[in-house]
């Protein structure tokens, strides 16, 4: 395949690591009984954080130094880093979010136009999975599955539902359960969404769709396609699901045939950091990456992981 | 004996245009997080009055900075009055706030003190504090 489109992993995992602490068998002398001692386990946890950097014109930095930045893990600044890396991201798990509601109507026709163009016009790679979903009314329909690179989707887009409600957060939730059924390890999940921000109907909370999505370890770029955008409610949303997931939010205007490319651009300058994860009472810690000397640049990064991410996901379900 | 007084008077001066003006002190940030911002707030009618509105919806960065011998918690002014996070930083005193040289914008930035602790208390409490959550790992872990 000529270009490859390239990866993102801004994943993190947690390595548990058992660790015999102390079991000593103790021998009394001349026979004495033979005391079992109760055996403790402690666990380290090793966290995997992959982020982006821009500077004050929002262009990628990609000439990082591990003593650039440190990291700000549940208040504790940490600059003792086990690992540092060009994050080496290859293979995309990408779903594509189109808003249909009614409060996008006029914009829908020519964005999803322009959306699945763009899709078609990138260099995908062959091992890429690709879906896009649209939501309206009570609804999240599936467009297409896996591969939408070669199959000319707007046709069956126009036979879906479109005005109605906009359940913005239940296509968040339904978006992040599709990247968790493909997740694999060197697959970079990424939601794009375009949308207004303004849920009117979702059965799911604002609060469970961000859990989610940073269980899923995924990132979202959130395109606003309201009018004028930056605004409104919806945009502040669409802007704090951006910024905690460690994606970007973009304006239609300004996006344009953009938004791909920029994928592109950020993971290109991916690069990943491990270190020990402090000691916490909190399954959840929030993260944040600081300049450690010039304060003009930015990280990108998830603004928080789980300790036990089944346990968080469980606790979601009830 | 004349002699001496003025070098005497030099000296107490050379020592208390020091105070005021402040000497850089070495210190690291140990701890970071967003908390509410603390007005700045003067005299009677701060005392009395109702509190400042125009800052309690903001969140301000509030920083541990460790020196040799105190440690301070700090509150900055604006959710956008961040402290390079290196391995050291200079900080001096002035009136009352503590001001931190960020050595890349060639300027200082200005925060007020929230609390002080003697180092070796600190220490202490973090030892405390450490053995705690060791002890509930180990804990979790029995179970």
């Amino acid at each position: 395949m000529g270009k490859r489109f390239g990866h993102f992993a801004l994943t993190w995992f947690i390595a548990m690591i058992p660790c015999a602490c102390g079991a000593a068998s103790a021998a009394a002398e001349d026979g004495a009984e033979v005391l079992a001692k109760p055996t403790y386990r402690s666990a380290v946890s090793e966290v995997r954080l992959v982020f982006f950097a821009t500077d004050e014109q929002n262009h990628n930095v990609g000439d990082l130094q591990k003593n650039d930045f440190a990291v700000v893990d549940n208040e504790r600044v940490i600059r003792e880093f086990r690992g540092f890396a060009r994050a080496n991201l290859t293979r995309l798990n990408v779903v594509v979010l189109i808003d249909a509601s009614e409060s996008v109507l006029p914009q829908v026709r020519s964005e999803i136009a322009d959306t699945l163009q763009l899709m078609a016009q990138s260099s995908w790679s062959s091992d890429d999975n690709i879906s896009v979903l649209s939501f309206s009314g009570m609804d999240v329909q599936v467009v297409c599955r896996d591969d939408c690179r070669e199959v000319d989707e707007a046709s069956r887009f126009e036979s879906l539902p479109r005005g109605g409600a906009t359940p913005l957060f239940d296509a968040l939730q339904a978006a992040t359960k599709l990247l968790a059924q493909r997740a694999q390890p060197d697959r970079w999940p990424v939601i794009v969404v375009f949308s207004d921000g303004e849920d009117t109907i979702s059965r799911t909370s604002f609060a469970q769709a961000l859990q989610n999505i940073l269980v899923a370890g995924a990132q979202v770029y959130a395109v606003d396609v309201a009018t004028p955008a930056g605004q409104s409610k919806g945009s502040a949303t669409l802007q704090k699901i951006a910024d905690d997931t460690g994606g970007r939010y973009l304006r239609i205007g300004d996006a344009g045939a953009g938004v791909f490319e920029q994928f592109i651009e950020d993971l290109h300058s991916a690069q990943v950091v491990t270190y020990v994860s402090p000691e916490s009472h909190s399954d959840f810690h929030s993260v944040r990456i600081y300049p450690t000397h010039n304060l003009n640049l930015r990280f990108h990064s998830r603004r928080g992981y789980y300790r036990d991410s089944d346990r968080a996901s469980s606790e979601d379900t009830r | 004996m004349k002699r001496a007084c003025p070098t005497l008077l030099l000296c107490a001066l050379a020592t208390a245009s020091a105070a005021q003006i402040g000497v850089y002190q070495p210190g690291s940030v140990v701890r970071m997080r967003m908390g509410d911002c603390m007005a700045a707030q003067h005299g009677l009618m701060a005392t009395f009055g109702a509190p400042a509105n125009a800052t309690s919806q903001e969140a301000c960065p509030e920083y541990t900075l460790v020196s040799s011998s105190v440690v301070y918690v700090i509150v900055g002014r604006s959710s956008n009055q961040l402290i390079p996070l290196a391995e050291t930083i200079d900080f001096r005193f002035h009136k009352n706030e503590l001001l931190v040289r960020i050595d890349d914008a060639k300027k200082e930035s200005k925060f007020t003190i929230k609390e002080m602790l003697v180092r070796s208390d600190w220490d202490r409490l973090q030892r405390h504090i450490d053995q705690q959550l060791k002890a509930d790992d180990v804990r979790e872990a029995q179970r």
